[in-house]
């Protein structure tokens, strides 16, 4: 399953990243703390396929399908 | 001896705060030598040998945006200057794990360039107000660099970050023996290319640091989720952003309007004192016409462009805008842009350039390319003083609820949205006709905790803004002005205009501006306008107080509803300016931000010719239906 297939209210913990996230991305991803291992939350799923809110640590980040579907979680 | 300190941070982390706090109100925004990146400086208020620098807040030292990439060679360059004698990193401690990684990134990079660095602990007033601590000397000794409690807001431990600061700056040897002695250093933070196994250790040692030292628990407000979950919610975020951006607008012209007639009147008051004080001739005639006439009638618009100045700004500091993208991320993608473009663009409503500047956070370059077509049609508040005297004289000042909300402020409204949908129209054709080359970055956007705004920084920077206006606009103004009121008044001393040199120019241009209606003054005006947007108002300021003689200190709202133009003029006029790319300095930064003048060539002639016809068909339009 992807992290953008998590329900809002639900956790999850981070596998891997797809192939076809560029290495820079899967760096930033991972100093923002989208790392293998890192359990996160969806906090808000909006409608309309709108970006999803996704929280980890502390912090809040929202990730549209284009990144969060590259993101492997279990 | 004069020493500077560098500070640097994540964005949200609160550093611009601690950077007021520090440096109270003496501050300067200028550019990096050689570099384009506005990094603010100001004296110490404790030390006024001590410059602080403010560095735009970057996520990692591994850029992977362009803005990015230039605030992270600012910094290197800041770090190799010899006068730089420490720097400040500042982390939020209600998000340790993530500013550690960071912090590790400037530890290692301080250590190359044998710079002392300290570690602001941001916010410890939040863990404070959650019953939490965190062990800050066990942090420090883990770090072998001192880290310093501290509140931002509150103003909790300046003093000893400002101690620490100034041993530094007092004994900087001290800190090459704790880089002999061994120091939390890891990767190769300079060459921008530490390969996977340093990053998983830099992640490693900021998690387990931030476990042993950090605070334990949820910090977390429920109040944060609960906002989200309105302002995102999907009828009633859209509801809230379409009625905010509407008390924005409304702001900026029904509620402007008491402050900006209290300023015409004092200026009224002013020409009435002065001008019968000067000798009768053409030195009475210049302070009349040139002067308040022309410069005056620019004056008035100032605190519009203060209050939209606060308002965009007070959005930003409350986590709105962050919030704003997400909503707009969607509909965005429609017209080929992303939820990054909103903020240039709302950015752009202020004013061009900055948009421009903040489309570097748009990391794709072509959404950036396209977003760079988007922002010179954004209603910016160069357009505003020519938008509000084109409603004011053709709009009635009448409404509901008072005056509260008034048709002005509808029309200005509709205008904005006008300017909006021709820049959305431009990107969503242009995208489609021409091919991606590359694959899109992906969205990933912070989303700050929803604050109250800080009030002393929104109203400086709101000052800062109206002051550049009037200092940067009014010398062009100023310039044309007495040009233009030259060639008006001589060879007859303002006699005829119409028999002026100007009024021979004039007429000869005359043919490309009646199609919609304008005779040879508003073609004058139009013309001028191509430096800059606003010198429109002053130069029929100065032309209708050429003309109007002994009478011309009256408005010049009441000028041209007095001079005959037709509605689907001033309609024609509207449309006009909401289009064409009248500004300088929005096409040099353009071409430094894009590195030839090709696409502000093409911006500039390509506009010009949409913005031409669109003002003819209004005219035709609108005449038609006026009858």
């Amino acid at each position: 399953m992807t992290l953008w297939d998590l329900k809002q209210g639900n956790s999850a913990t981070v596998e891997s990243f797809c192939t076809a996230l560029q290495s820079e991305y899967r760096t930033r991803l991972s100093e923002l703390g989208f790392h293998p291992g890192e359990l996160i939350a969806c906090v808000l799923s909006p409608s309309l396929g709108a970006p999803k809110l996704y929280r980890v640590n502390n912090t809040v980040y929202s990730l549209d399908d284009s990144v969060a579907s590259l993101i492997t979680v279990a | 001896m004069t020493s500077k300190t560098i500070l640097i941070g994540s964005p949200n982390s609160g550093k611009s705060l601690l950077f007021n706090q520090l440096t109270g109100l003496n501050q300067k925004v200028a550019n990096f030598p050689g570099i384009t990146v506005n990094i603010k400086s100001g004296k110490s208020t404790v030390d006024p040998e001590q410059i602080l620098m403010d560095f735009p807040g970057v996520y990692s030292l591994h850029a992977i945006s362009g803005e990015e990439k230039i605030s992270v060679d600012a910094f290197y360059a800041g770090l190799a200057d010899p006068e730089v004698s420490s720097v400040v990193c500042v982390v939020d401690t209600t998000r340790l794990e993530k500013g550690l990684i960071f912090a590790l990134q400037v530890i290692n990079a301080c250590a190359e360039y044998n710079k002392p660095v300290v570690i602001a602990a941001n916010m410890t007033d939040v863990l404070n107000s959650h019953s939490m601590s965190m062990d800050m000397d066990g942090l420090a000794a883990a770090l072998k660099v001192p880290v310093v409690a501290i509140s931002a807001k509150s103003g909790l431990g300046l003093g000893d970050l400002q101690a620490v600061m100034a041993s530094h700056r007092d004994s900087p040897s001290a800190y090459a023996s704790t880089i002999a002695a061994g120091n939390v250093v890891i990767g190769n933070a300079a060459n921008g290319d530490i390969i996977a196994s340093d990053d998983s250790i830099v992640h490693r040692q900021a998690q387990q640091l931030a476990a042993s030292f950090g605070p334990k628990g949820d910090l977390l407000i429920n109040s944060q989720t609960r906002l989200d979950q309105f302002f995102l919610h999907s009828w009633f975020g859209g509801i809230s952003f379409v009625l905010i951006m509407f008390l924005l607008f409304q702001s900026i012209f029904t509620w402007a309007a008491p402050i900006m007639d209290a300023v015409e009147s004092l200026l009224q008051l002013a020409a009435s004192v002065v001008v019968p004080l000067l000798p009768a001739g053409a030195v009475s005639d210049f302070v009349s016409d040139a002067l308040f006439g022309g410069i005056g009638a620019f004056l008035v618009f100032v605190p519009q462009i203060f209050i939209l100045t606060l308002v965009v700004g007070m959005l930003e500091d409350s986590g709105y805008l962050a919030r704003a993208a997400v909503i707009c991320h969607k509909p965005l993608r429609i017209f080929g842009l992303t939820g990054k473009s909103f903020i240039p663009m709302l950015s752009s409503v202020a004013c061009a350039i900055p948009g421009i500047y903040a489309a570097r956070t748009v990391d794709s370059p072509r959404k950036r390319w396209l977003t760079y077509l988007a922002i010179p049609l954004m209603p910016c508040s160069a357009r505003l003083p020519v938008y509000s005297l084109l409603i004011a004289a053709f709009i009635p000042a009448t409404g509901v609820f008072g005056r509260l909300i008034g048709w002005q402020g509808f029309a200005m409204v509709s205008i904005y949205i006008f300017g909006i949908l021709c820049g959305l129209l431009v990107t969503a054709l242009v995208s489609r006709s021409s091919a991606a080359l590359q694959t899109d970055l992906p969205f990933v956007l912070e989303m700050p905790p929803y604050r109250l705004p800080s009030w002393k920084p929104l109203l400086r920077n709101a000052w800062d803004r109206s002051k550049h206006f009037v200092t940067k606009a009014g010398k062009v103004i100023f310039m044309v002005t007495v040009v233009i009121w030259v060639l008006g008044y001589f060879p007859n001393q303002g006699a005829d205009l119409g028999e002026s040199w100007l009024g021979y120019m004039g007429k000869i241009i005359e043919p490309a501006f009646a199609p919609f209606g304008l005779d040879w003054k508003y073609g004058v005006a139009i013309l001028t306008s191509f430096l800059a947007r606003e010198v429109f108002v002053g130069t029929l300021g100065t032309l209708f107080g050429i003309e109007g003689g002994e009478e011309n200190v009256i408005s010049l709202v009441e000028h041209i509803q007095n001079s005959g133009l037709p509605i689907g003029a001033g309609f024609a006029l509207l449309v006009f300016f909401s289009i064409a790319l009248q500004c300088v300095s929005t096409l040099a930064v353009l071409r430094r931000e894009t590195g030839s003048w090709r696409l502000p060539t093409q911006l500039f002639v390509s506009y010009s010719i949409f913005a031409y016809g669109a003002a003819w068909l209004t005219f035709v339009i609108v005449q038609s239906i006026a009858g």
